[in-house]
């Protein structure tokens, strides 16, 4: 269930040129560019009703999500929190095509996913979805332009070299375009993760952990960036995190526990969220 | 610890199968090799024993020069009635015993005749007889004849059947009377035998008045030794006695000779094969040690010491390479069939009597494949157990430094040139000959397989950057995962190198052979027809020439005998010891159908011969410091001296002639007057070719089974079908080697979809199909079969080049055959592609999110 909430003002003066940049970007290249947040009854771009995600057989039978209802609208940027084994990174699995729940829909831009074979979700994912994994997000053999441009390569697509310009500027990683992954440092190495994510123009951006590795600079860096990719692009994100600072970047923080939804809020801020975790305790 | 290297193999079973795969390919060929040759020389063995049954003493004559056709020259009949009347000499018989005596087919053509032999025997008392006859018995009457038992099966020859047997002298048709077999083999490796009467097999041999030995048996209370001592004494020179277990032995030596000569080159090819496992395994536990460098690093933090460690690796090995020894020991006994039936479609026929297996074999194939194993293994074990624990704690811990790979590269470049090296020595006869250039191309293999991490990176460029342009990312990802780990990919490739290097050096070698004779033919024989053996090498029958004289149209028929002389060096016990070649022409017809390039002289001197003169090759008189008016002694076949006058020289680059020609005039000192090597024919200008030739065949039909009528192109295309056959044998052996290599391959790339299992997981996660992770590893092995090919090709030309310097003043010129090397890029490439096959679906069905699971 969508619920009403406000778009964390997040930003300043580090971000301003930023801000600029993205928004010199040709408005026709993206899906929708609404500048003030999620539109309230937008309609779900990804949306998942009564998930049941089973693993094992009989006594050694897990239940990682237990009947998830939940829409994500267009534009929004949720965090989902949770503890270990809570089913956060089950739910999101599900919800990117990456795994194949029990029971339940999920559906993708207008695709439901119950119905298509592996060729068919290996294009959903190529084409509609953009992922920021928290390791092993490079192709080591490649370098990062190479990586940025791996999805639409695989699709035989051209890139939009427009986009992909100012995409990199905007990241800043132009001096880094012709190095390997492993000449990047962590933080760098997720900024090019994140750009190969949004450079396909994905209808929705999954990101697992995309801040796990990193030191807090690099974190705050990463995060602005998403928070950026949301306000100016109206990019759908959807972060698994069980860090409360990155989950205050977010605009709606979903919280699993046992595989179920426990809470759907908005918290303005890292303390609101910790306050949150601790009523579940 | 031993329990660790048990669990290790158990927990990565594919990788145990493929490793061990290869050594059972490597010891499979072994095993087979002594399986074969073993059997085939205990049917020998059975053979000769049995002929010689009875036979307490044997006196032939004592041939001066060995002969290439293995046909002594005959004793005068009167020899025996000097034999019986030596002491101690309780029964003695006459016997023909000729080798080139052919039985035809039922279709016309002969049986047979892949280089065994045609016997002909004469029927011998029963007492003497070593066949035992399965159908009716010996001939009685001149019009009849008893064959082998093979033959008659064969050809659906029944008792009362009229069957042709044509020797030297004479074809006839004759009625069968009896089936036999000799030695109880059901096959005598392809030769056939026909028994007539000592009148019948004298005249259809040619040998009237003679007898090719004298078989006796000692009176009682005579040993063999003291009778073959006491009748030397008593015959004349040129005439030798032996006991009958000395002749056994000796038919038994010279055919073991020949065999020691299959076994050499089969055990040649079996090392090759060996020579890749090795790679192979070297290759696969480099790999699975570097991967468990944090489990070897984890296990010394817990207590284990470096020669725990490594003697768990060893021990792996040692399982590997004992089981895998033992499964090749068993395919080998298979495989020794594979090898008889390869032979078979060479029409090659070998003599089987049981399956052999000595223990010689087993102790080899054991040894040499566990030893092999754990050499191989020995190495990775000591480099991944130095690493020290902190650093295998680590994320990715790196073994080799780029220091050390310029080490090895060093060393790589330094062996290699010292290969070359070695095998030039061995080359140009310094000293070693064989062995040194074996050697030699090891050195050269195991020199550029240690340079290649070097060479990997701008040849998989050339191979990648063009599959790239067509092929997109999945080619651009599998060209950067070729080179990440150069070494991995360098020793894949060497080992398909090895084998690629080999077929190519054969064949561009085969190419040059095969032009050099055709060089031959064209420049030396300007006859318009020749005879031939249908064998394409055997003897035929001389009087065919006179035959084929007679035919309207035909302007001259010239013999031509190519045969051995001996040396004379001046002591008597070693004349004939060593011999030439040499050729005897027909002075009166010669100059019309064989041109010489003359250096002193001119055709006339052909048609001009005297007996005792002679034309040498230019380089043969050279060597022998002779100059036109100098004479020159030999030995014949019969122990005959002969000495000739040089009048002339001529150039003979591709040693068609021998060291000189001579006339025939004196062919039956030589052994060789009822038989000729070709008959050169000469038409008569005006002549209608077609039907002049029409009319010689029906000539050489009516008489002659064993002869065929060829013209130049058909007497190339012949001699080029035999050397295809060769070939086609010898590429059959070396793509055992081939098929281990692409198991390194296969064996590779499963280790590193293994190492890579994340990358393969983010890759599907972006949106990467099944079909583009298949195409990935697909091109991965094509590029590393590409790179394995280029290199084995250059290899080859190389050898090839190397190899035919020595071979140039013999007018050997060296055709590079492009299209064969590129019909074989193009075969490497589609090997990669099925090698590639396994591992790709592997690979491509990888579950997504195991591989993106962080733990």
């Amino acid at each position: 269930m969508p619920t009403a909430h406000q778009p964390a003002v997040k930003g300043g003066a580090p971000y301003t040129w930023l801000a600029q940049r993205l928004r010199s970007v040709p408005a026709s290249t993206y899906p929708a560019t609404p500048r003030k947040g999620p539109e309230l009854n937008a309609s779900p771009i990804v949306a998942a009703d009564e998930l049941v995600r089973v693993f094992g057989e009989g006594g050694a039978e897990v239940r990682a999500l237990d009947g998830v209802t939940v829409d994500f609208p267009k534009g929004a940027f949720t965090a989902i929190m949770g503890p270990s084994g809570s089913g956060k990174s089950t739910l999101m699995h599900c919800l990117a095509g990456l795994d194949l729940p029990t029971s339940g829909t999920v559906t993708v831009d207008g695709a439901e996913l119950n119905g298509l074979d592996d060729s068919e979700l290996t294009e959903l994912r190529r084409d509609k979805v953009g992922f920021v994994f928290q390791f092993f997000n490079l192709l080591p053999v490649l370098s990062a332009e190479e990586n940025i441009l791996l999805p639409l390569s695989l699709a035989g697509r051209d890139a939009d070299r427009g986009r992909f310009d100012q995409l990199v500027d905007a990241v800043g990683i132009r001096d880094r375009l012709s190095h390997r992954p492993a000449e990047l440092s962590g933080g760098e190495q997720q900024r090019v993760a994140i750009t190969r994510a949004l450079v396909s123009a994905p209808a929705v951006l999954f990101a697992d952990e995309p801040t796990g590795n990193l030191d807090s600079n690099s974190s705050e860096e990463v995060l602005a960036l998403l928070r950026r990719a949301a306000d100016e692009f109206g990019q759908t994100i959807v972060m698994v995190t069980h860090d409360a600072a990155a989950a205050a970047t977010a605009d709606r923080v979903l919280v699993l526990v046992d595989g179920k939804i426990v809470q759907d809020a908005a918290p303005k801020s890292a303390d609101a969220v910790l306050d949150l975790m601790k009523q579940l305790a | 610890m031993a329990s660790i290297a048990l669990r290790n193999l158990w927990a990565r079973k594919l990788r145990t199968f493929l490793t061990g795969f290869a050594v059972v390919l490597g010891v499979m060929m072994i095993a087979g090799t002594y399986v074969l040759t073993d059997t085939i020389e205990r049917s020998f063995d059975a053979i000769f024993t049995e002929s010689n049954q009875g036979v307490d003493a044997v006196v032939t004559s004592d041939a001066a020069v060995d002969t290439d056709d293995g046909n002594e020259p005959p004793i005068e009949e009167g020899v025996l009635d000097q034999v019986r009347k030596v002491d101690g000499v309780g029964a003695a018989v006459g016997i023909v015993a000729d080798q080139q005596t052919a039985i035809v087919g039922s279709d016309g053509e002969r049986v047979g005749g892949n280089g065994a032999p045609g016997l002909a025997f004469s029927v011998v008392p029963e007492e003497f007889d070593p066949l035992s006859y399965s159908e009716g018995g010996p001939p009685q009457a001149d019009r009849e004849v008893a064959i082998d038992a093979a033959t008659a099966e064969n050809e659906g020859f029944e008792l009362g059947d009229l069957v042709t047997i044509s020797g030297a002298g004479e074809t006839r048709e004759l009625e069968l009377v009896g089936t036999a077999t000799l030695g109880g083999s059901e096959s005598l490796g392809g030769a056939t035998i026909a028994v007539m009467t000592l009148p019948g097999a004298q005249a259809v041999t040619g040998k009237q008045g003679k007898f090719d030995a004298i078989r006796v048996a000692a009176a009682d209370g005579t040993t063999p030794e003291r009778l073959a001592a006491d009748m030397t004494a008593a015959l004349p020179d040129g005439i030798k006695a032996e006991t009958g277990e000395q002749d056994t032995q000796s038919q038994k030596d010279d055919i073991n000779e020949g065999i020691g000569f299959l076994k050499t080159a089969l055990l040649v090819f079996a090392g090759v094969s060996l020579f890749v496992a090795s790679f192979l395994i070297f290759n696969t536990f480099s790999i699975t040690v570097a991967q468990r460098t944090r489990e070897f690093a984890m296990l010394r933090t817990l207590g284990a010491n470096r020669r725990q460690l490594i003697a768990s690796v060893i021990g792996e090995a040692l399982l590997i390479g004992l089981a895998a020894s033992g499964v090749g020991l068993l395919a080998g006994i298979g495989f020794a069939s594979v090898l008889e039936g390869l032979f078979k479609s060479l029409e090659i026929d070998l003599p089987k009597t049981g399956t052999v297996v000595e223990a010689r074999t087993v102790i080899v194939s054991l040894v040499v494949g566990t030893g092999l194993t754990l050499l191989s293994a020995l190495g990775p074990a000591l480099r991944a157990t130095r690493v020290p624990p902190v650093q295998g704690l680590r994320e990715g811990a790196v073994l080799a430094t780029p220091k050390e790979g310029r080490i090895r590269a060093a060393i790589g470049a330094v062996l290699a040139g010292a290969g070359i090296g070695v095998m030039a020595i061995g080359l140009f006869g310094v000293f070693g000959g064989a062995t040194a250039l074996g050697l030699g191309a090891v050195a050269v293999f195991l020199g550029v397989a240690l340079l290649s991490p070097k060479l990997v990176p701008p040849l998989a460029a050339l191979v990648g950057r063009p599959l790239e342009r067509v092929r997109g990312v999945p080619a651009r990802i599998a060209h950067e995962n070729s080179v990440r780990n150069p070494g991995r990919t360098a020793s894949t490739a060497a080992a398909l190198m090895i084998g690629l290097a080999l077929v190519s050096f054969v064949a561009i070698f085969a190419a040059g052979l095969k032009g050099s004779i055709d060089d031959a033919i064209e420049e030396s024989i300007s006859a318009d027809l020749f005879l031939a053996n249908t064998d394409g090498f055997s003897d035929i029958p001389s009087g065919s020439a006179d035959e084929v004289a007679g035919v309207e149209g035909v302007a001259a028929a010239s013999l031509l005998r190519y045969t051995q002389y001996g040396v004379v060096d001046g002591t008597d016990d070693s004349d004939g010891d060593s011999t030439g070649s040499m050729t005897l022409i027909h002075p009166e017809t010669a100059a019309g159908a064989l041109t010489l390039d003359w250096k002193d002289g001119s055709q006339d001197l052909l048609t001009e011969m005297g007996p005792e003169d002679a034309v040498l090759d230019e380089k043969h008189a050279d060597e022998e410091g002779l100059e036109v008016g100098d004479a020159f002694p030999v030995i014949t076949a019969s122990g005959e001296k002969l000495t000739y006058t040089v009048t002339g020289t001529f150039e003979d680059k591709t040693d068609f002639i021998g060291d000189y020609a001579a006339s025939d005039a004196n062919a039956e000192a030589y052994g060789e007057e009822l038989t000729a090597t070709n008959v050169l024919i000469d038409l008569d200008d005006d002549a209608d070719a077609d039907k002049v030739r029409g009319e010689i065949e029906g000539v050489v039909e009516a008489g002659f089974p064993t002869v065929v009528v060829q013209n130049q192109q058909e007497l190339k295309d012949s001699i080029g079908a035999e050397l295809d056959q060769l070939l086609g044998g010898i590429y059959g052996l070396l793509f055992l080697a081939v098929i281990v290599s692409l198991f390194g391959i296969v064996n590779t790339l499963a280790l590193s979809i293994y190492e890579r299992t994340r990358e393969l997981g983010l890759l599907r996660a972006v949106g990467t199909s099944r079909r583009q992770v298949r195409q990935i590893v697909r091109y991965e092995a094509v590029i590393t079969a590409l790179i394995g090919a280029v290199l084995g090709s250059v290899l080859g030309v190389v050898f090839a080049i190397l190899i035919s310097r020595p071979l140039a003043d013999e007018g050997f010129t060296l055709t590079i055959p492009w299209v064969t090397l590129v019909v074989l890029l193009i075969l490497a490439a589609v090997a990669g592609v099925l090698a590639a096959i396994a591992p790709a679906r592997r690979a491509s069905r990888i579950d997504t999110l195991e591989a993106l699971s962080y733990e």
